[in-house]
């Protein structure tokens, strides 16, 4: 059993979260409530009819999403996590991509297939529909959403027991009653998990209805945006963030619950292989829609990829589009050269990654396979995806920069912002590789004289390096992809790639923005290749 | 507490999760002695070892060691080493740098930590393994690493928690004959858990009895066999539980006598019978209940199932009367 004391080893992250998020929010929150006059002022906000539209559009783009997302990724995750076949575990590695990817890339992806000349939709122009309004953003957040779905659940069929499984059939348990009593449940869960995690993202998606649809499919995070940084309502802007994050804070709580579910649930899960019941009138469509799903992660790549070296519009000849990114009307037209969006975008990245390692790894010496953490602390760990990006930066600059004083600490807040949101992804990933080690390892190394700390950082953390690996590079591809924060936080100077490309998108500068896109897919793969190789299987 | 012993418990009683599982238990252990924790499974021998060690906290009661309280002494600083079910060694370690492990811990001189290394390795034939990792040993080389590792240090007391459950049974015995000549040769004081009885007995110099977390019998080997404490401990022990004249006795199964039917004789039912090695077992059933085994040599002929059977007995050792009588 873990001492009490071991949890002030959390303090760092939690204060981290606490001072750069939840701080910096309730002060935003407070201030614009009292500018607006309390409730009164909560209510006119409310009334306004393209706010309500915000609230509605939210949810519609959220609830049909994560039914989207759940479609396609359940019986994705039941096919890998429950069955062996060729393949299985690259196609378990490349689940990955989507989510490390920039939002942005999978709406250029997305569009390059279905919208207007995309390669999809040019042969069969039915498909064009899923390419704009709300079936363009939904094609979007179920991309980028699936695999997190088809993760969790495979997670939960992990979960399940094999051995009750045998001894329901040994009792002539069909293969339906075995799914109903056994694996059918503890694959549900991780299912809905992902399911309210999609409604989470996609309910404060904030680029795919920003280039696909316009301002009548915004969100509650891309009016918010819109409302400080085009209208000038700051004030309107902060109450409507606080409608926002009071509306997403129950399905975010339920996710919490059921990923604690999850994960207790998996502690002592071992890899069982059956083969695929090919004779299930299931187990083919299911093999269908799986297939088709990542078909399509390789088709929005490919056509990035395609398009970045393609000749098109604005660069007449191969490699056009790569010449023009790195040339003085790019430069002119961002303010910094494509160059040094780069260096900035690694730099940010790093140091954002870095300091959610450093804390990930304190605070991991309280978490690993603890189970007296305060039931606090998850919830706590999670609010940065509850804030949303938008409000989170919204709320940094409005708190921080008065105090940090010049224009010139903008890249610290970016960083911060930055690392806020890739701690939590961190921590998960980095506590369930803790969660797996046996507390035995680090009683001996107690009992041999380590003191408890001694015998995290020389017991555990070695042990449980994959997993810090892929922690490290999870925050990293976070960062390096992470667009609606450093776009609220940014100025000329600082400029990211992924920033760039929104700016160069609605320049209408489509050669360098398909060669930028290109080279984030390059990043992000790299990224990619590298937990593929030296990391653990991810569990959200 | 005598000046020769070592640890000392008054009174322990340790919960899980709100359910005493050891209740007010007390006992010492002298200095070189090995005290055998032995019972049935859920007794809370593991549970009462865990709290000697510091990995677990005692609901009350006192722990002295050297006189000493050491209940607000944390884990790393108590000087006791432990062994448990698995060998728990650290993967990424070699042999020898398993071994070393509580040394460079406590800081020693690396001449001392390699002479150190090289001595237990050659007490325990780990010379050879030294540069291998642990998931090249076999399970029987494993657990006599982490016994080196556990010595390494000089602990004050070792525990061992069922130490050699996971190797195969065919070297237990072995392993538990070496661990025995390797812990009195170093004169170490510990304490092994078990809750095989032939193990217990065999290592023991005395053996402790832990039954539903109260501690029931202690004393040697061969008083604890010879005089069961109570029926429960008679039954762990092997013996049946029969009425005798002035209440009930212990009979070991080789001193049974099945004989045809007799109204002068405790009347039993055959369940089943089979040849067991040399001898022929043989399982029955009183009308009150009471199950009994029988030893009888392997040229005796099966009993088939079902057979009314008479039971004498050759000797049987008196149980004290009192609940568990």
């Amino acid at each position: 059993m873990r001492l009490r004391g071991e949890s002030l080893a959390l303090l760092p992250a939690l204060g981290f979260i606490v001072l750069f998020a939840l701080l910096p929010a309730l002060a935003l929150f407070a201030s614009s409530v009292a500018a607006e006059g309390g409730a009164p002022g909560i209510l006119q906000v409310l009334r306004d009819p393209v706010n309500a539209q915000a609230v509605v559009n939210s949810f519609e783009q959220g609830g049909l999403s994560a039914v989207g997302a759940v479609a396609v990724g359940y019986p994705a995750g039941v096919l890998l996590g429950r069955y062996e076949f060729v393949g299985r575990r690259t196609l378990f590695g490349v689940l990955l991509v989507p989510f490390l990817l920039p939002a942005l890339i999978v709406v250029a992806g997305v569009g390059a297939l279905f919208g207007g000349g995309g390669l999809i939709s040019q042969a069969a122009p039915i498909t064009a529909v899923l390419g704009r309004g709300i079936p363009g953003i939904v094609t979007v957040n179920v991309v980028f959403n699936a695999p997190i779905v088809a993760l969790l659940t495979a997670t939960g069929v992990a979960g399940a027991s094999p051995e009750l499984e045998e001894t329901v059939a040994t009792l002539g348990g069909s293969p339906t009653q075995r799914f109903r009593d056994v694996w059918g449940p503890a694959s549900s869960l991780g299912a809905i998990a992902g399911g309210l995690l999609t409604f989470l993202f996609s309910a404060l998606a904030f680029a795919a209805p920003l280039l696909i649809c316009g301002a009548r499919c915004y969100t509650l995070e891309a009016r918010v945006y819109t409302l400080d940084q085009t209208f000038v309502q700051p004030h309107a802007a902060g109450v409507l963030a606080l409608v926002m994050v009071l509306l997403v804070l129950p399905p975010a709580a339920a996710y919490v619950l059921l990923a604690q579910r999850l994960r207790a649930r998996t502690r002592s899960a071992r890899d069982v292989r059956r083969r695929i019941p090919w004779r299930s009138p299931l187990a083919w469509p299911a093999l269908a829609i799986t297939l088709a799903f990542f078909g399509i992660i390789a088709l929005v790549l490919g056509a990035v990829v395609v398009r970045s070296v393609q000749p098109g519009r604005g660069a007449p000849a191969l490699g056009e589009g790569w010449a023009t990114l790195f040339g003085p009307a790019v430069t002119s037209a961002l303010g910094i050269s494509a160059g040094g969006a780069l260096a900035n975008t690694l730099l940010f990245a790093a140091l954002a990654a870095g300091i959610a390692l450093v804390l990930g790894v304190v605070g991991g010496f309280a978490y690993g396979g603890a189970r007296t953490t305060p039931r606090i602390v998850p919830f706590v760990l999670f609010l940065p995806l509850v804030i949303s990006p938008v409000v989170l930066s919204f709320s940094l600059a409005t708190f921080w920069r008065p105090l940090l004083g010049g224009a010139s600490t903008v890249w610290a807040l970016i960083v911060v912002s930055q690392a806020t949101l890739a701690l939590p992804f961190a921590f998960q990933v980095f506590g369930v590789a803790l969660g797996r080690l046996s507390p035995q390892r680090r009683d001996a190394a107690r009992l041999l004289g380590a003191s408890p700390f001694a015998a995290y950082l020389d017991i555990e953390v070695p042990l449980a390096r994959r997993g810090l690996v892929t922690a490290a590079l999870f925050a990293l591809a976070i960062a390096l992809g992470e667009f609606t924060a450093t776009y609220f936080l940014a100025t000329a100077r600082f400029t990211t790639l992924p920033v760039a490309l929104y700016r160069l998108l609605a320049l209408r500068a489509t050669a360098p923005a398909n060669a930028l896109a290109g080279l984030l897919v390059v990043l992000t793969l790299v990224v990619f290749f590298v937990i593929a190789r030296r990391g653990e299987r991810v569990s959200l | 507490m005598s000046a020769s012993d070592l640890l000392e418990l008054e009174s322990v009683t340790a919960a899980w999760e709100g359910t005493p599982v050891v209740r007010e238990v007390t006992f010492s252990v002298g200095r070189g002695e090995t005290l055998v924790l032995m019972g049935p499974n859920g007794g809370g021998k593991t549970t009462l070892l865990r709290v000697i060690a510091g990995l677990e906290r005692p609901a009350s009661g006192a722990i002295r060691l050297d006189g000493r309280s050491i209940l607000d002494v944390p884990v790393h600083r108590r000087g006791i080493g432990m062994l448990f079910q698995e060998p728990a060694l650290f993967p990424h370690r070699s042999v020898e740098e398993n071994i070393a492990y509580g040394l460079e811990i406590a800081r020693r001189p690396s001449a001392f930590v390699t002479s150190r290394v090289r001595e237990l390795s050659q007490l325990l034939r780990l010379d050879a393994l030294l540069g291998r990792r642990p998931d090249e040993l076999s399970g029987g080389e494993q657990q006599r690493v982490a016994l080196a590792r556990t010595l390494a240090p000089g602990p004050a007391l070792v525990l061992l928690d069922e130490p050699f459950a996971s190797v195969d049974p065919e070297l237990r015995h072995a392993l538990a004959a070496e661990f025995r000549s390797v812990l009195r040769d170093l004169g170490t004081t510990a304490i092994f858990v078990t809750h095989d009885r032939e193990e217990g007995l065999f290592l023991g110099d005395r053996v402790a009895l832990l039954f539903a977390g109260r501690l029931v019998q202690l004393g040697s080997p061969t008083d604890v066999f010879n005089r069961p404490a109570t029926a429960a401990v008679a039954r762990f022990l092997g013996y049946n539980v029969l009425p005798g004249p002035s209440g009930a006795v212990a009979v070991l199964p080789s001193q049974i006598l099945l004989g045809p039917p007799d109204p002068g004789a405790l009347a039993a039912t055959v369940i089943g019978s089979g040849v067991v090695g040399e001898s022929t077992m043989t399982h029955l059933t009183t009308a009150a209940g009471e199950r009994v085994a029988a030893i009888g040599a392997s040229n005796e002929p099966a009993r088939p199932a079902g057979q009314r059977v008479a039971i004498r007995w050759k000797r049987s050792v008196e149980l004290p009367s009192g609940p568990d009588g």
